[in-house]
């Protein structure tokens, strides 16, 4: 479980100070998969930092799984966006994945296994040896997200990752998440900026206001569990939860809430 | 072997343009080559090799890892720590402006003529670029890479070796390469102040009983030297740096 409680961030840089999150609450069930979506600019990937433990906020308390998080927690993983820069250029996909495990003392045995069954359920078996600039955008991003699974997180923080890669990849890799997702019961927290990407991924989608950032809104998605790009898309429901969540943006973008319609 | 022709046309030409040319030279500084390549066979026996340019070599060694151990180290922990840059920046450029040649005679003075001093010379010089590179590479390592290790807890002395080091290795190659050169100058300085042995000491001793041909033979010697550990560089280099030129291939091409 997920808990961000009343989380606040202030930038001070040379004397300004810039609050890029105001006031945030919301909770994460295990094994939910909640998307967030927001303006440009929201602070989308400041809060990301805060749960992961890469920054820490001004005020209010993150906490996973009961623990509050004050560095990396060892059960989290994380999808950066810029999987080219994420992922290490010097180092085989094999050793890319296997490092983290290598950093938990995963023996070595278990270790192959992991990063093979990794590799394989993200369809990148027989790339071990590659290098990732081998490879293509959408391939490296898959080597990003075998690393993520094979260190067998309980949750899963993906950063923006399909916001560099071309529309077919990008619809592919919608549907690798689900089906890793319904397969791992992890927990998964998905970041984007497209809204149609949030409600065909999400079990719920959070909207925030743009910064300073508080929750606009949240839905639940009561589309069927299984979902494919051509009929969910086309669903009814579908286009009424994204017209929802779009005037949802389009009010926070204007900084006021939507009557709702 | 059109390659080969580019590659050693140059060579060959100036090789035969300076048999040719000095070829009946009377000037006594400026011998024939002939009599020159003669000396070379006759001068660099394999027991010369041993007692002068075996030496020579190892004091080389030892200051070139001695350097690259002292200047990747101090280089690392440098460019993580920002308020220790700040500090020690200006007295770094400092250091770095004094040509070490003018300390060989000061060193002398406390590490003695023996090759501990032609050691010192030589880590003293050819720190610098490896230092410096090594600095302007670790700050240079992408944010992104090292919050992916932040976040799967890749920390402390594995965070150092495989993601830091890594990443700046290319401009850390840069600096090795640069320091190389300035330890090969700098290990014939040194054995000219003061020697018993080595190669520039040998040269130093041509040119005092003028022994001209031989002198020159010696030169020559230097740059082939010079030249065959560059060639040796240049393979280490494209073998250790092979994913960083297959990385620059692939976004050139994107």
């Amino acid at each position: 479980m997920l808990e961000v409680q009343g989380l606040r961030k202030v930038y001070s840089t040379g004397g300004r100070e810039v609050e890029a999150l105001r006031d945030l609450t919301f909770t994460i069930d295990n094994g939910d998969l909640v998307c967030l979506v927001g303006p440009s600019g929201c602070g989308k990937t400041t809060l990301l930092r805060c749960i992961a433990g890469l920054l820490t906020q001004t005020s209010g308390t993150v906490k996973l799984d009961g623990h509050e998080v004050s560095g990396p927690p060892p059960g989290l993983a994380m999808v950066f966006q810029e999987y080219g820069r994420s992922l290490f250029p010097w180092m085989t996909v094999r050793d890319n994945v296997s490092l983290p495990l290598k950093q938990k003392r995963v023996p070595r045995q278990r270790r192959d296994e992991l990063v093979d069954q990794a590799l394989e359920a993200v369809g990148l078996a027989g790339t071990e040896s590659a290098h990732p600039w081998q490879l293509s955008g959408g391939m490296q991003q898959r080597v990003a997200i075998a690393r993520a699974v094979a260190y067998e997180p309980s949750t899963l923080l993906m950063d923006e990752p399909f916001a560099a890669v071309d529309a077919q990849t990008r619809a592919d890799l919608e549907d690798l998440v689900r089906a890793l997702w319904q397969r791992l019961k992890v927990t998964v927290l998905f970041i984007t900026h497209d809204i149609d990407e949030a409600v065909y991924l999400g079990r719920r989608v959070i909207m925030l206001s743009s910064s300073p950032t508080v929750v606009q809104d949240e839905i639940t998605v009561d589309l069927p569990a299984e979902r494919d790009q051509l009929h969910t898309r086309a669903d009814p429901r579908f286009t009424e939860l994204r017209t929802h969540v779009y005037e949802q943006i389009q009010a926070a973008k204007r900084g006021r809430p939507a009557s709702i319609g | 072997m059109k390659r080969f022709l580019y590659v050693a046309g140059l060579p060959i030409l100036l090789f035969f343009g300076w048999f040719v040319l000095s070829n009946g030279s009377e000037n006594f500084y400026a011998p024939p080559l002939r009599d020159i390549l003669r000396a070379f066979v006759d001068t660099w026996t394999p027991q010369r090799l041993n007692d002068d340019v075996l030496p020579s070599l190892l004091r080389l060694l030892s200051g070139y890892v001695l350097a690259a151990a002292l200047g990747i180290a101090v280089g690392v922990a440098i460019g993580l720590n920002r308020r220790l840059r700040a500090t020690v920046e200006p007295v770094l450029e400092f250091f770095r402006a004094i040509p070490p040649p003018v300390l060989v005679p000061v060193i002398m003075l406390f590490a003695g003529i023996g090759n501990g001093m032609k050691v010192i010379v030589i880590v003293f010089g050819c720190v610098w670029p490896i230092l410096l590179n090594t600095v302007e590479g670790v700050r240079a390592v992408d944010s992104v890479q090292l919050d992916t290790a932040k976040a799967y807890g890749v920390r402390g002395f594995a965070r150092i070796r495989t993601v830091i080091l890594r990443s700046a290795s290319p401009q850390i190659a840069a600096g090795l390469r640069q320091a190389l050169s300035i330890a090969i100058i700098l290990m014939v300085i040194s054995e000219m102040f003061a020697a018993s042995n080595g190669l520039g000491f040998t040269i130093v001793q041509f040119q005092r009983s003028f022994a001209i041909p031989e002198m020159w033979s010696g030169i020559i010697l230097l740059g082939l030297l010079g030249f065959a550990l560059s060639l040796l560089f240049r393979l280490a280099e494209s073998w250790a740096l092979r994913w960083y030129h297959g990385l620059r291939d692939a976004q050139r091409k994107s």
